[in-house]
């Protein structure tokens, strides 16, 4: 782990990268832990490699609407679309600002969202492309407060068959 | 798009229900019925005849057409796609009240009455059949998902309690809805209005953005998730405060729904006055329903007061949106924030199954459901009661033992002249002894006594009966859909500072609301 901390921090590794990686699937939804990952895969990435940017929405939104039962349809209809609304501009919001970086850095960048459970989204774009390397952040420190929806859990490390790279949270 | 899946799903729910009715009406099932009993009759031989075969020929029909039959798009594919999903609903509701609660309630006295409570484990957790079915319904989509042939089904829950509550119109006096009304909107307004403020201001000293300030104030004060799904538009909430204030609103709402009606049954609460706590002092409206229902599962009295709280809130929400609006365009300033059209705002959010309880309770005030004479005396008269139906010795001597018990000058005349006549002698006196047995002051071998004495003089007309039974199920029906579409994905979503704020808020919200409703609210409306 102390390993991974000084590769973080400053992009190599005993004064070497580890290996060459020239297709990244970065996975990264825009929150503290994501962003130092983000960090990392812009050093670790060459001139020319590709950047593949992930973004999940969780299954969980589709149950936002709850067991509410008092609003007309159309009141739900208004809240799902600007839920909707919300999500997509959040989406665009950490493509735009990942895409722009990753262009500057010479590198190929590309995009996708999908709504799923993260961990087993990541798995079946790893199936469906095949990657030099995953890179996400790690679980949130306890103390920060966020939305619970983990994609990093001991089933989807077992199955993947790409190697991981999971960056320190920055306060660690 | 076609909606309807080839599923043998439907066709094994009319099956089943169809082994139901043939096992109950060839007697296969008397064994069962009387270990449920628990040495007394059972009560829902007849429904489990009459509703398995009616539901189940339509669940075995429509299921084999859904199975076998070629589907082609259109609005009978789309209507007829969410019959498999509500016969699932149904077919739950109907297993969990007829055996699984009774079953429960045998192990519970197995186990005796809970120290000096005098109640069993069952009675005390309100472990009924609503509460039970909504469990199953969370246990359901958490555990297992809800099938894909029942998603489209699992939405009419919603179409269930609203009709429920339609229907509920009918069971209303003028007088009854002119009291709980006034009751509501002085609870409800002056409940709804502090925890709305409250929310506020702890939201401006813990720093919170206004957004999240206020759609979680309205989910806190008004009516929980459907007042943040009316609102977050309006205060333009960001995705994650949403998700906060849902999870908050639900986790509190489900533990609300189970702590009241242990609450209420250790504080031997009223009918009326535990449908007015649980109409103010729970967050969401849905937990409402479920909790008054968990509180008096055999009758709708609890039920009755709780819902006129919902309505009185869900009538509340659209001035409370319009406010909320209005407050955060000044905070905000006009450039960051929406302008509200009010006109537009009232309109799209007047919850229109409102107008439906109304018309009903319009018609019902004309007696069309109930003769005109059913209310009025007929049975006060000497000559309309049966001598069987005039109270005995010993049911008398034990009213003299207990009249003491009785402070109020109304009551104690009012059982005098029962005392002195054997029988209910007036409207008056009838809605004073009604009073008097729902409160428990006078034990409850007295309670007893008093429910018979209002039941020798008032029958309730068959149609009314009727209602009552189809306003039970409806409700049964939703909240078991309600409760397979609370994931703990959401729940798990509370936290940040709105779970601080809301347990704050909520925790007050439902003391204060506890001490005022002991205080202040009487036995009876």
């Amino acid at each position: 782990m102390a390993g991974v901390r000084l590769w973080a921090d400053t992009g190599v590794l005993n004064g070497e990268k580890m290996f060459a990686v020239n297709k990244v699937l970065l996975a990264s939804h825009g929150t503290d832990g994501a962003k130092a990952a983000e960090k990392v895969a812009f050093e670790l990435c060459e001139e020319g490699a590709t950047l593949h940017h992930l973004i999940v929405v969780p299954t969980f939104w589709e149950g936002t609407t709850g067991d509410d039962w008092l609003q007309n349809g159309s009141v739900r209809n208004d809240f799902r679309r600007y839920l909707e609304g919300e999500l997509g501009r959040e989406v665009d919001e950490n493509f735009v600002r990942v895409g722009e970086a990753a262009i500057e850095k010479g590198l190929n960048y590309t995009n996708d969202m999908v709504v799923g459970e993260p961990d087993e989204v990541l798995l079946a774009s790893c199936e469906q492309e095949k990657y030099d390397l995953v890179i996400m952040g790690s679980i949130r420190p306890k103390k920060i407060s966020g939305l619970r929806s983990r994609m990093l859990k001991d089933k989807m490390i077992r199955k993947l068959k790409t190697p991981v790279l999971v960056v320190p949270y920055p306060d660690e | 798009m076609v909606y309807t899946k080839k599923s043998p799903a439907l066709l094994i729910i009319g099956m089943i229900m169809l082994a139901m009715w043939w096992m109950a009406s060839s007697g296969m099932m008397d064994g069962l019925m009387e270990h449920l009993a628990a040495g007394k009759k059972y009560k829902f031989g007849s429904e489990i005849v009459n509703l398995s075969l009616w539901f189940g020929v339509v669940a075995a029909l429509i299921g084999a057409w859904q199975l076998f039959g070629s589907h082609t798009e259109g609005a009978w594919d789309y209507y007829s796609s969410s019959i498999a999903g509500g016969m699932f609903i149904l077919l739950i509701a109907m297993l969990t009240r007829w055996f699984v609660a009774p079953e429960v309630a045998v192990i519970s006295m197995g186990f005796g009455k809970v120290g000096d409570t005098g109640k069993y484990i069952h009675k005390l957790l309100g472990l009924n059949y609503i509460v039970m079915g909504i469990i199953f319904g969370i246990i359901i989509v958490n555990v297992f998902k809800v099938p894909g042939w029942a998603q489209n089904g699992v939405r009419l829950s919603r179409l269930g309690l609203k009709t429920g509550v339609i229907l509920l119109g009918t069971l209303y006096s003028a007088a009854e809805l002119k009291n709980l009304g006034g009751l509501s909107i002085v609870m409800i307004g002056f409940f709804v209005l502090g925890s709305v403020g409250m929310t506020l201001f702890m939201g401006s000293r813990m720093k919170i953005p206004n957004s999240m300030g206020g759609v979680l104030s309205a989910g806190m004060g008004v009516c929980g998730v459907s007042a943040t799904v009316a609102s977050a538009p309006v205060v333009q909430a960001k995705s994650v405060e949403i998700a906060y204030t849902i999870g908050t609103i639900l986790l509190w709402g489900v533990g609300c729904m189970f702590v009241f009606p242990v609450v209420g049954q250790l504080l031997d609460m009223s009918h009326v006055q535990f449908g007015a706590w649980a109409g103010t002092g729970i967050l969401n409206s849905a937990q409402v329903a479920g909790a008054a229902l968990a509180f008096q599962p055999d009758g709708i009295e609890t039920l009755k007061v709780a819902e006129i709280f919902n309505i009185t809130r869900v009538l509340i929400l659209p001035i409370i949106v319009i406010w909320l609006a209005v407050w955060y365009v000044k905070r905000e300033g006009e450039a960051n924030a929406q302008k509200v059209n009010v006109g537009k705002v009232i309109f799209e959010k007047f919850p229109l199954f409102v107008l439906g309880f109304i018309m009903l309770f319009a018609l019902s005030s004309t007696g069309v459901f109930a003769p005109a004479n059913h209310y009025k005396g007929k049975y006060f008269d000497n000559t309309k009661v049966k001598a069987s139906k005039m109270m005995t010795d010993e049911q008398i001597a034990v009213l003299v033992a207990n009249q003491g018990k009785v402070q109020r000058q109304d009551r104690k005349e009012a059982l005098a002249r029962l005392i002195e006549g054997r029988k209910i002698a007036s409207m008056e006196d009838d809605t004073q002894i009604r009073g008097l047995a729902n409160s428990k002051i006078m034990g409850k071998k007295s309670g007893k006594i008093l429910k018979k004495a209002h039941k020798a003089v008032r029958h309730t007309a068959k149609k009314v009966k009727m209602f009552r039974k189809w306003i039970t199920w409806l409700f049964a029906f939703g909240l078991v859909g309600l409760g397979m579409q609370i994931t703990l994905a959401s729940m798990k979503q509370a936290g940040g500072a709105p779970a601080i704020i809301g347990g704050v808020v909520g925790l007050t919200k439902a003391v204060a609301s506890l001490v005022v409703v002991m205080m202040l609210i009487s036995e009876t409306i």
